[in-house]
């Protein structure tokens, strides 16, 4: 829900509950005060009835008493009280039977006991309460219509920049050139809340280029020296006096040389994936990316004389070139290089997911651990970043990799 | 052939001097941005290179100072930074190609010939060794004048033995010329000795003579008395 949304819940509820509650104590308070004063001009009359019975020496006619019922019964020895009470009665001039306000006492004539009881309508009054009630009610409307307005022109306005301001963090990408605005607008709240973003928009921009110059330093620092190893080797082997066995050592060195500088090669890569440092996603045809491969591949394929079958429907994708050219490197080198001879290698691409089988070791692998880094078979002379590189890679895209093992098939699964 | 090699990290400086100087190039170096722009200033080079993480600056300094003084050297990079941006600012402003580290001295030669070859003999793209002539634009191969059709990698090979001419070459820095490092070739060499056996036979039955000598249990190596 809106924040406008609540707000507006919040303000009708408490305007409902105000002007309900105003409404009952006004109700309350009017029929008091209209009682009261019921009470009160009753009392007077009464008062008059019994001086006027007290002046006269009998009882008064009830011509005398217009509206106002009077009705006088005898009755024996007794003593009572003035009481007020409501009651209804018989208006003979408006011909039906009406509310109103009574009251009964005792009346004292040469020894007789009366009760007399005198009733006014209240009909005016109701009919007050009602008048109260309807402007009330349409006090409560128009308060709500008027909320409902102010709520949706000018609340809405105040707001827009911070929707601008939502906007902008939405668009924003680290590795854009363009920061985060600095704007002005004319709520101070606003105002620090994009202070504030934009100065965090700066310091993590500022840690963002540390970290991509540490990733560029950490590679210059170790790729030198090997460069000098590696430069050291080929000027060592020029030498003619060098024997086979010196040769052996030479090739032993060429191939740990290489083999850390793929494999410094390949944390870096890690890093810079993890770190969202490859962006250039553009559409491609994976279906032909993988064609190519396989062509690529052709001769390590050919050399095992591996069976390979491709199934492969159209599918396009939004991703890195260089990413995907190193994903599918990947799962090709690993389904070739742990196969066995005349093994066999499936292929499959549909919509939404990528499958490659290939025979190899009958044991299943450890489908936990396997995209783990520095996991890999105990032949296995590979670096074991590999799967977990493939692994990063579809973590950037939001794609899921599995493993499964069936019908001695080794099957690693990328679901888009 | 007169070349600048602009690096810091002496060994490495060495060594590039050493591997090219055997073939009657004529090597300088310096180990510093501000100097190797002095010896721009005072000197011509055929070739440049490059590295880009110089104690005082970015070798890219270099290329722009090249650029003003409208100078034609040609300028391979090596670089221990495989980042893309790198690369592709470097070619922008007017690198020839880009290298990253490390490498085999083999590879390097063989780029710089490639670029310099470019670079000076832009018309005549014609590339003749003894009796072995090479069209490089149409990627075609003579020996005494009758074709031989050679594969891609046959093809590849057979220039990158011919820049490096005299040198023994290992399987490792083979492996990677044909193949780059991704494909992971390191633990099979068996493919390099099938397409050089091809290739030597190819060019023997076209009667070249026996160039390429097996160097055993290392490499390979072109002789050219």
């Amino acid at each position: 829900m809106k924040l406008s949304a609540h707000y507006n819940k919040a303000s009708i509820i408490i305007t409902i509950s105000v002007l309900l509650t105003g409404a009952i104590v006004y109700f309350f308070s009017i029929s008091y005060f209209a009682t009261e004063q019921f009470d009160h001009n009753l009392k007077d009359e009464f008062g008059e009835l019994v001086s006027g019975v007290n002046q006269t020496g009998k009882l008064p006619d009830h011509v005398d008493y217009d509206v106002d019922q009077t009705t006088i019964v005898k009755i024996g020895q007794g003593d009572l009280p003035i009481r007020f009470f409501d009651t209804t009665f018989y208006n003979p001039k408006q011909q039906k039977i009406q509310k109103g306000r009574a009251v009964s006492g005792l009346v004292v004539l040469k020894t007789q006991h009366y009760i007399a009881t005198i009733t006014i309508s209240n009909e005016n009054t109701r009919y007050l309460i009602q008048v109260i009630g309807t402007i009330t009610l349409v006090l409560m409307v128009g308060l709500l219509f008027v909320l409902f307005i102010t709520n949706k022109y000018v609340l809405n306005g105040l707001w827009k920049p911070f929707h601008d301001m939502l906007g902008e963090l939405k668009m924003f990408n680290l590795s854009d050139h363009k920061g985060f605005p600095l704007k002005q607008s004319k709520v101070e709240e606003f105002d620090d809340l994009n202070q504030a973003v934009h100065s965090m928009s700066l310091r993590v921009k500022n840690d963002y280029q540390h970290l991509k110059n540490f990733t560029d330093n950490a590679s210059h620092e170790m790729m030198t020296p090997l460069a000098v190893i590696t430069s050291k080797l080929d000027t060592l082997i020029q030498d003619e006096s060098l024997k086979p066995e010196h040769y052996e050592q030479i090739n032993d060195i060429y191939a740990a040389t290489s083999k850390l500088s793929r494999l410094n090669h390949s944390l870096l890569l890690l890093v810079k994936i993890e770190n969202n440092l490859i962006d250039d996603a553009e559409p491609l045809s994976l279906n032909l990316l993988i064609t190519q491969k396989i062509k690529q591949f052709q001769e390590l394929i050919l050399a095992k004389e591996m069976e390979v079958s491709e199934t492969l429907e159209e599918k396009k994708i939004m991703v890195s070139k260089y990413l995907i050219d190193i994903l599918l490197n990947n799962l090709f080198s690993n389904a070739i290089r742990h196969n066995v001879n005349r093994g066999k290698l499936n292929i499959k691409l549909t919509a939404n997911r990528l499958t490659f089988q290939n025979t190899g070791n009958d044991q299943p692998l450890n489908a936990e651990t396997l995209f783990e880094r520095f996991q890999k078979g105990q032949k296995s002379d590979g670096v074991g970043l590999g799967l977990t590189i493939v692994k990063n890679i579809c973590a950037v895209y939001n794609w899921e990799t599995s493993y499964s093992f069936e019908n001695s098939l080794h099957t690693f699964q990328i679901t888009f | 052939m007169k070349l600048l090699i602009i690096e810091d990290e002496q060994g490495l400086c060495d060594n590039i001097t050493k591997y090219f100087n055997e073939d009657g190039n004529i090597c300088e170096s310096c180990n510093s941005l501000k100097s190797a722009i002095y010896k721009l200033a005072d000197y011509d080079y055929d070739c440049v290179l490059l590295d880009i993480g110089l104690p005082d600056g970015e070798g890219f300094a270099v290329l722009e100072y090249l650029k003003a003084q409208m100078k034609n050297e040609a300028v391979l990079i090596i670089s221990a930074r495989n980042s893309l941006d790198d690369k592709l600012k470097g070619l922008d402003i007017g690198a020839d190609d880009y290298l990253t580290k490390p490498f085999h001295l083999a590879e390097l030669k063989a780029r710089v010939v490639a670029v310099f070859r470019r670079k000076v003999f832009n018309s005549n793209n014609k590339l003749i060794f003894n009796e072995i002539s090479i069209n490089l634009a149409g990627r075609t191969v003579k020996v005494n004048n009758i074709p031989v059709i050679l594969t891609r990698k046959e093809y590849d090979m057979l220039l990158y033995f011919i820049a490096n001419k005299g040198k023994v070459i290992s399987k490792n820095a083979l492996a990677e010329h044909l193949w780059g490092d991704e494909m992971d070739m390191h633990d099979n060499f068996d493919f390099i000795y099938t397409h050089i056996k091809n290739l030597r036979k190819k060019l023997l039955d076209a009667h070249a003579n026996d160039y390429l000598k097996s160097i055993y249990g290392i490499g390979y190596k072109l002789f050219a008395e």
